[in-house]
This record gives C-alpha cells, structure tokens and sequence, in this order.
C-alpha cells in the first residue's frame, strides 16, 4: 500500500547542504506493520516525515524519490508529486496516514479539549455533523481502552496520565480512520507496564482496522513484537530490510548483529552485554565507503571505506547492504 | 475557578493596601506640610502677618498635628468610606472636584490606546513570526528598535508639528475650542474621538514596539511546537492550523502583559500631555507636583495605580480562562 | 606530532577527504580552551551592529569625559551678538575663493526692517577662520586639571564659533550638548549601579533565604512595580527642596533613579538563584563538602553573571529616558545643571521645530544613546548565551 522507492533527504543549512536520509527504499504490505529501528539520528523519523510531506522548510526531498501510495479507493499516486499544500495532501494526512508521535503531551495542543480536536479531524475527513462526530470520537476512545469516554473526551490532556494520554493521541489519529498509521516511537517515553499495553493495544487495533502500520523504534526488542517486516536504518541508509523472523534470527548485517548482542536479555543475566564501539557520526560528517565501517569489527580495510555496498539479496525479501555478502548473495539494485 | 478568584481578589488588595502607603509618604516627603502651603497661600500679599501659632491653628483644624500612621488612617479611611480625597489647596476645593471628570478623559485615552496597540501588534507580530526572515521581518525590527529609543515627548512633538502641516492649527487637546467647556453629548463625544488618535498613536507606540516583539518570539516558539506539526499531520488547511493553533497561544503572553502596558501608558501620560495640551488626569497630576498639591496628586498616583492593579487581575481572569492549565495548577 | 595533525583526516559531508590545515587546527584549539568571557568577546566581535553601536557609546562617554577639551566654551557662557543664532558650518570656499583652512563667516547685527528686532546674519565677505588646539576660556579638565586648550576655537578671538547655532540667550549648543552627554551618561551610570547594589542585595536575599522572606520582598517588589514609574519618579523629584543647590539636585536624582530601577533585575537574581539552588552540580558541590560562599561565586553566581550584565546594559535606556522625562517637565535636574533633558525643556513646542529646529540636536543623542544601549544589549545577549556558535 505504501512503496516507497530511493528516497534522498537534505536540509539546506548554514554550513551547506547536509543529506540525513540516502537512498533508502521501502515498502509497507495492506494489514502489516513495518518495523523501523535504528539509534537517534540515523534518519527513521524524518522519514516518515518526508511520506506525510511534513518536512520543515529547509528539508528537501530528492526529485528521483518516489513515495507511492494506495488509497482506500484504491488509486495509485505519487506523495511526492504532491507537493507541500493543497487539499489532495490535507486528505492524505489524517484522513488516509494516521501518525502518532512520541511525546503525547507535545502533540497535543493544551488548550483544547481532547474531544475539541478530534472531532476536528473527524470533520476535516468525513462528512458528518458536530454531533455525530462526537459520537465517532467516543466509540474511538472506548476503543482505545479509556474507561468512561463520554467524560474524558472533555477533558484537557494535563488532566490525562501519560499512558492515557498516549491512547487518546492513539485515538486521535485513528479517528478519521486512516488506512495506513505512522508511529514515531509510539512507546519510549512511557513506563515499561505501560508500554507493553499500548503495544498490545496498538497490535490488536492494527488487526482489527485491518491498518498497515510503520512503527519506528529504536528498541530491537520492541520490534519483535509488533512488526511483520523490519527495516534496520543507520545514518540515513537501510542497511538491511527483511521479515522479522530473519532478520532477528539470522542478522546479515554486522550493525543487526551488533544490535542484537547489545540486547540484554533475562535468560542471559549473567553474561555481559556486548555493545557496538563508538558513537554514531553526525549526518554532516558521513563516513566514506560504507557508513559502518568505523565501527564494523569485520571491516574490509580498502574496501569498505572507498565503496558503497550494493544492495544484496540474502534470502526471500530479505536483503542486505554489506560486502560480506557480495558472494553468496547478488546484486539487486 | 472561584477560589483561583477569590485569591486573586486578596492578593489585589494587599497590593493597594501596600500602594497606598507608599503614596502617602510621598505625599508626605515635601518639606512643609499642608498647614504651611496653605497659608502662604491664602496669607502671601494680603499683608496680614501670619504667625506659627495661626500655622498651628490650622495645622489642628485640618487634624495635621496627629500622628503620621492616625493621619493615614484618616485619609484612606475618607477615601474608602465616602469617597473623599481630601482637598485640593491650589484649588480651594475637594480633590473630587478637581479631578471630575478628568478621570473619564484618562480612561478614553487609555482604552484607545489599548485598542490601538492591540489591533497593530498582534497582527503584524503574528506575521513577522511566519515570514521569519523576510524583509518586511528586518523593517519591522528596525521599527521596533526605534519605538523604544525614541522619547514620546519627541515623537509627541514632531506628531504635532505634521498634524498641524496637514490639518492647520486645530490639533493636539482633547476637543475642538468651542467643545471643552460644553455639556457631555453625543457630539462632544465623538468630538473627543476626533482628537483621541493622536494621543493614542504617540502613547501606543512604544506598546507597539513592546508587543510585536513579544508576539513575533513566542509565535515563533509555537509554529516549532511538535502539536503544530501533529495537527498538521491530521490535515487541518494551514490557515485555520496557524490561527486555531499558535496563534492562540501566542495571545496568551499579550493578555499577561496589560498590566504593564496600562502602566506604560500611565507612565507617559504626564509628558505627553504637557506636549499635546490634553487636559487629563497626567497634566492635573504634573501640575499639583509643580505646585507641591500633594492631596491632588496623591489622590491621582493612587487612581492610576488602582487602575493598574485591576487590569493586572483582569489580565490575570483573562489568562486564566485562556489557558486551561493555569486554573487546574491552583487548585 | 604536527605532521600526525596536519594529517588528520577528518571524513566530509561530500564524501571526500578532508585534511585540516594546522592553522585550522590550532584556531579550533584555541576554541576549546578559551575562557567563558573570551567566547563572549569572540561572539560579540561579530556582531556588527552591536560593535558599531558599542563604538557609539564609547565616543559618547568619551566626548562627555573630555567635555572641557572637546567643547570650545562653558556650558553657561553667552554670545549675546548670536542669540537664537543658526548652525555654523565650517568651509573651505566661499564666493571669494578657497583655503586650506576651514573658516566661517563673521556676523555683522542688522536691525529687522519689519518687526525693528535686533538680528544677527552672516556677512559672506568677513571670514573667521578655525584654529585647533588653541587657548581659550579657562576651565577645569575632569574637573581638577587647570586647562585652557580646547580642541578648536575661532582664530578672532572676540568671534565665537557656533556648530549648532545658539539658544535664545546666546549660548552654544554644540558645548552644551558635550556638556549634557557627561551629566546624562553619568547619571545613566550611577543610577545602573545603586540599582544594581540594590537588586543584587534584595534578591539575593530573597533568593537565597526564601520562606517568608521572600514573600514579603515579593509583595515589596509587586508594589513597586504596579506604579507607573515616571509618575513615581515625579512624586519624589517634586519632593526636593527647592533651594537645594545643583550638586544636591544631581544626586538627589541618581538616588531617585537608582532608587527604584531595581525590581526587575533582583526578580531575575532571584529566580536564577531559586532554580540553580537544585541544580543537580550545586547539590554535588554541596556534597563534595564545599562552603556557602564558594559555591555561590564559584558554582552559582557564574552561570547568570552574563544575563546580570546584559541586564544591566538593557537598563540604561530607562534611566536616561527617565531622566531626560523628568528634566524636560521641569521636575528633574536644574539649569544651570545641563542635561539632555534640560536642554530640551527649551524645545517644547512646535514653534521651536519651525523656528530654531537645531534645538533638537540633544534629542539626537538621546535616540542614539538609547538605541546604541539597547542594540549592544541585545548583541550581548546573544553573545552570551552559551548555545550558539562562535564557529
């Protein structure tokens, strides 16, 4: 339903331009969820942005990029081609893509009641009447799992608890019923119960609605989880994209596999955690070659510091971008 | 909501409690006191000899030769129960009268303004903060920089001169020179507004200058605010987006801040209404300083200043109605 | 060790190597090492408009400092043969040909032929010329150093030069006005001090002991803050006795000035202190066993120090508002005193804009004084804030 095809991002800044997202592509199956992970600052979010056309004013996204979307009438279209303004981007968002986003009381505005502003969506995207959108609102919050919706539609979201919060911003995006729901780290600022909750919740809701779902986290753990398909990005490259059964149980890429161990684990309390050495480089001073290879331990010195990797196939839907593969897998791209 | 009120309503009369004090010791600060001014006055070139006992006499008629805290009492007292200000030596009067209806003058101009700066600055300041870095950005930096640099009285003054350019002698005052002295009717009223803008143009714009700034910073914060972008993402027209969402809130710094806008306005008043000849509450307080007419003056300082404190808890209703969360915080 | 730097290859954005010179290497150096207040002075240097009105004021504060040198006559001194005259200005030619020496012309007095007033006008054919570093009127450099050099002068000594014309009783303006700038910066600058000292003590105070304390210093500083100032200011400055002689006068005002100017800064002091107070490094300091005074100026007082000065800068505009406010009603300083405000007291009316608009010219270095305070302010303001980049 959503395919999305060498996507390039840069932002026009004071030193120059800087390309946070390279030539990443990927795709997002009706009814599934595609997980993104990767460590702050490798690009996931502004990704997504890009797909709701939601990049600040100096974000540019590269001409060559397609975003192609299937919406519930089933035409196809190109986002990209949309532009930034105008009414067929207002019915994507919100109407056709939901997002929700990390920080629930940020994303909503403190001065209007929850109920004030989903039955303002509710009425940007379908044509019903005040009245009848509150009562879409309220079944939307029952549904969420807020107990007593008719009340707490009213209320502001000071006077919500965090992990109530995040269920209203969870309603709020789903009240115009979208087809397809972006959610920005959904679950990192909650408490870990809470957290378990909403994934449980945002699961079930994602099978019921029959939704396809991008979650982005930057927690492997999380992803195993919630996710049919994942796509693991680092500074601004996917560097390996498959089913999540694969991906977590056969890693390709020296970056998942370094994820995977530095993954603490209850059934491993007494073994040492093995982190991946360094920092992740600022996007404006992106190594050389194959972004990874400052921190790879497998690094092939000559190589992968002059060339980019191709994208390789590994298994069914399974690809990765590394040279270690280079002779068991072929070229994609 | 009640109860964020009712302290509301404590706190403001401690405040005027505390104003009032302080104002009477500035009335009493002059060296001398009322007895003396008062018979220089009515004595000097009259040739009759006054002594320190008839001083006394008088001194004791008016209740100066009690102490100071029983003559504060006394004064507000009067001030509270009967609406009594005292008397106005210069005038050989009430200060009521003298001041009459001088105070409704004051409040005209005051609302006008008011309006005046809000109807400008929130506006443009909204826009500068969307066309962040444009050249009608700069221009409105610029502009604002010498709002606050240039003195009012010059502004005042050079105001004046233009009018007269344009329009001949008859501007500054607050009416026409056949209306001042008629009786209140609808076109001594409008007569009034005829005059108000100018006064409101060179009181407001320093407000202006004051609030643009203000504005254009915190709709800059807003339009970066994640609830910005999420309900964009839900696809509200970007017009409606920008009003409904920052632009609400950046109300929310203009409503805090009337009180020092009011006394801002109070502040300038004396001086510019000695350069625009306006016969109101700032002229009437300048002269009695001029003249040590501390009753008068005393009785002005405090009605400015109370009108300061209830727009100060106007401002705060106000804000506290705008903005859920303020109420909620205290209760 | 140099060539290990000069050959540090630090990955670009272009993908290509980029070698750092080790002249950009040790400017980086630098950069880490420098101290808080050279980052300050590094970050203002940039800053042109800031620096162009820095530039500003010190020729003011110098122009007031030197006012005897600078300024060829007394600041009462009259020309009774120019009264209400209009600016000389220096030249070099004249229908009678050129000099190298600047010069102006002579006045002769006429009698107007309709209204029978004396006038002065310019005689085109008498020429006075300019003479620099000459003696002249006797007076008192900085106020103890006997001079008599003034910066320039007209070479007929019973002629006397008049820049800025002359008010309605012959006196200069142009030595006025150095004069005034002294008198009005001064007063900006005593009364930025007294109120500093004041906020300073009271919200530290208030800061630091909170509790009761602070609430009743709370309700002090609300108090004086919901009067409108200048009617205050009036209210106090009426109050001085009238035969109180100008030096009185003088420091009666500062002390008016200073008096009151300090309830925003000691909020700030205030609220800085109340927040830092929990910071998790002022707790650490405490726990590392350090004393009350050496965690205030050394763990405290220096991550506000900056936003004190700026303050303070963005402060003087109101003083000398103020002052030139209340001079210019008559409530203020007194002639003989001259202030800018006293000097516009003579420029109260649209008569004057018409007639003798170079009475105005003290009105330029108010605007100016004010904006050069408020700009340099703001320019601070950036410099000081610890998050942009001086790179």
């Amino acid at each position: 339903m959503l395919k999305v095809e060498n996507l390039s991002i840069s932002f026009r800044t004071d030193e120059g331009l800087i390309t946070p997202v390279e030539d990443i592509s990927f795709e997002v199956r009706p009814g599934h969820t595609l997980g993104i992970v990767g460590e702050s600052g490798s690009g996931k979010s502004i990704s997504t942005k890009a797909v709701m056309q939601l990049l600040p004013g100096n974000g540019i996204i590269s001409k060559e990029a397609k975003i192609l979307y299937t919406d519930k009438s089933g035409k196809v279209m190109d986002i990209n081609k949309l532009g930034k303004k105008g009414r067929a981007i207002r019915a994507i968002r919100g109407g056709e893509i939901g997002m929700i986003f990390q920080e629930p009381m940020a994303s909503f505005s403190p001065v209007y009641t929850i109920g004030n502003q989903m039955v303002e969506t509710i009425r940007l995207h379908r044509n019903v009447g005040r009245k009848d959108a509150r009562r879409i609102a309220i079944g939307m919050l029952d549904k969420v799992g807020i107990s007593n919706p008719e009340a707490r539609i009213d209320q502001y979201p000071h006077e919500m608890s965090g992990g109530m919060r995040q269920r209203a911003m969870i309603a709020l995006a789903l009240s115009a019923g979208p087809a397809l729901l972006i959610a920005d780290e959904p679950t990192t600022a909650l408490d870990v119960t809470i957290q378990a909750q909403v994934l449980d919740l945002m699961r079930n809701l994602q099978r019921d609605l029959s939704m396809g779902m991008i979650f982005i986290t930057h927690d492997l753990g999380v992803i195993s989880h919630i996710a049919d398909d994942v796509a693991v990005m680092y500074l601004g490259t996917i560097v390996e994209r498959g089913p999540t059964d694969k991906v977590i149980h056969e890693p390709a890429h020296p970056y998942t596999q370094g994820l995977i161990k530095a993954l603490p684990s209850v059934d491993r309390l007494h073994d040492r955690l093995t982190p991946i050495p360094g920092d992740i480089p600022s996007p404006n001073e992106r190594p050389t070659g194959c972004p990874f290879h400052t921190r790879c331990s497998k690094t092939i010195v000559g190589l992968c510091d002059r060339h980019q990797p191709q994208i390789l196939q590994v298994g069914e839907d399974h690809t990765v971008r590394c040279f270690l593969h280079e002779k068991q897998g072929r070229a994609t791209a | 909501m009640l109860r964020f009120t009712l302290e509301r309503l404590v706190g403001m009369i401690v405040t005027m409690v505390l104003v009032s004090m302080m104002v009477f010791l500035i009335m009493e600060i002059p060296p001398g006191d009322y007895a003396d001014r008062y018979a220089f006055r009515k004595y000097s070139g009259t040739g009759i000899a006054i002594t320190e006992a008839d001083i006394e006499a008088i001194r004791h008629d008016f209740g100066l030769d009690k102490p100071m805290v029983l003559r504060y009492v006394d004064w507000i007292g009067n001030i509270v129960l009967h609406g009594d200000f005292g008397q106005a030596f210069a005038f050989e009067t009430d200060v009521i009268k003298v001041i009459g209806d001088k105070a409704w003058l004051t409040m005209a101009i005051l609302f006008g303004t008011l309006l005046l700066t809000y109807l400008v600055s929130i506006p443009i300041g909204i826009y500068a903060a969307v066309r962040r870095a444009s050249a009608a950005d700069y221009g409105l930096t610029i502009f604002s920089y010498l709002g606050l640099a240039l003195p009012n009285f010059l502004l005042a003054l050079i105001m004046l001169y233009f009018a007269n350019l344009r329009f001949g002698a008859d501007i500054g005052g607050l009416f026409s020179a056949g209306m001042a002295d008629a009786s209140w009717s609808f076109a001594k009223v409008w007569d009034l507004i005829k005059h108000l803008w100018l006064p409101a143009f060179v009181l407001a714009w320093s407000a202006v200058a004051y609030q643009i700034q203000t504005i254009r910073a915190t709709m800059s914060d807003e339009l970066n605010k994640l609830s910005v972008t999420a309900a964009r993402a839900r696809g509200v027209p970007e017009t409606r987006l920008l009003i409904k969402y920052p632009a609400r809130l950046a109300i929310n710094p203009v409503v805090s801040t009337i009180g020092f806008d009011v006394n801002r306005i109070f502040s300038e008043l004396p001086i510019v209404a000695v350069v625009l000849g306006l016969t109101e509450l700032g002229e009437l307080l300048l002269n009695a300083y001029l003249d040590l007419d501390m009753y008068v003056a005393g009785a002005i300082l405090l009605m400015l200043t109370f009108v300061i404190v209830v727009m100060n808890f106007i401002s705060d209703i106000l804000l506290a109605w705008l903005d859920p969360r303020i109420k909620l915080g205290n209760n | 060790m140099t060539d290990m730097i000069e050959n540090r290859v630090l990955s670009g954005s272009s993908g290509k190597v980029r070698k750092e010179s080790a002249k950009a290497h040790k400017k980086r150096l630098k950069y880490y090492s420098a101290s808080q207040w050279t980052l300050i002075w590094w970050r203002f240097r940039r800053h042109r408009a800031a620096m162009v009105a820095a530039t500003v004021l010190l020729l003011m504060a110098l122009l007031g400092a030197f006012a005897e040198f600078v300024a060829p006559y007394g600041p009462t001194s009259r020309d009774t043969k120019y009264l209400d005259g209009a600016p000389q200005i220096p030249l070099f030619c004249d229908q009678n040909g050129c000099s190298w020496r600047p010069f102006v012309h002579g006045v002769t007095t006429k009698r107007d032929p309709v209204t029978l007033r004396a006038i002065s006008v310019p005689d085109p054919d008498k020429r006075v010329y300019l003479t620099f570093l000459a003696e002249g009127e006797k007076t008192d450099l900085l106020g103890f150093i006997p001079t008599s050099t003034h910066l320039f002068l007209l070479d007929d000594k019973r002629a006397k030069l008049h820049l800025w014309g002359t008010d309605d009783l012959g006196r200069d303006v142009f030595s006025r006005t150095i004069y005034a700038t002294r008198t009005s910066l001064s007063i900006g600058v005593i009364g930025v001090l007294i109120s500093f000292v004041l906020a300073l003590v009271i919200g530290g105070v208030a800061g630091y002991a909170g509790g009761w304390v602070d609430n009743v210093i709370q309700r002090v500083t609300e108090v004086i803050r919901v009067v409108p100032i200048i009617p205050l200011y009036m209210g106090l400055a009426a109050a001085m006795p009238k035969e109180w002689s100008t030096t009185e006068v003088y420091f009666a005002m500062t002390l008016i000035l200073g008096l009151f100017g300090w309830p925003t800064l000691a909020r700030r002091i205030r609220s800085q202190l109340l927040s830092i107070r929990s910071e998790d490094y002022v707790i650490a300091a405490r726990l590392a066993g350090a004393r009350p005074l050496r965690i205030i100026s050394q763990h405290m007082l220096p991550s506000f120090t900056s936003f004190i000065i700026v303050d303070l800068v963005i402060s003087f505009p109101y003083m000398i508002l103020s002052e030139t406010a209340l001079s210019f009603v008559g409530l203020g300083l007194r002639p003989p005193t001259v202030s800018w405000g006293v000097l516009l007291q003579q420029a109260q009316s649209v008569r004057v804009i018409e007639q003798t608009p170079w009475l105005f010219i003290p009105a330029v270095f108010v605007v100016l004084a004010v904006l050069a305070f408020t700009v340099v302010g703001d320019g601070l303001r950036d410099a000081a804030d610890p998050y942009s980049d001086v790179r």
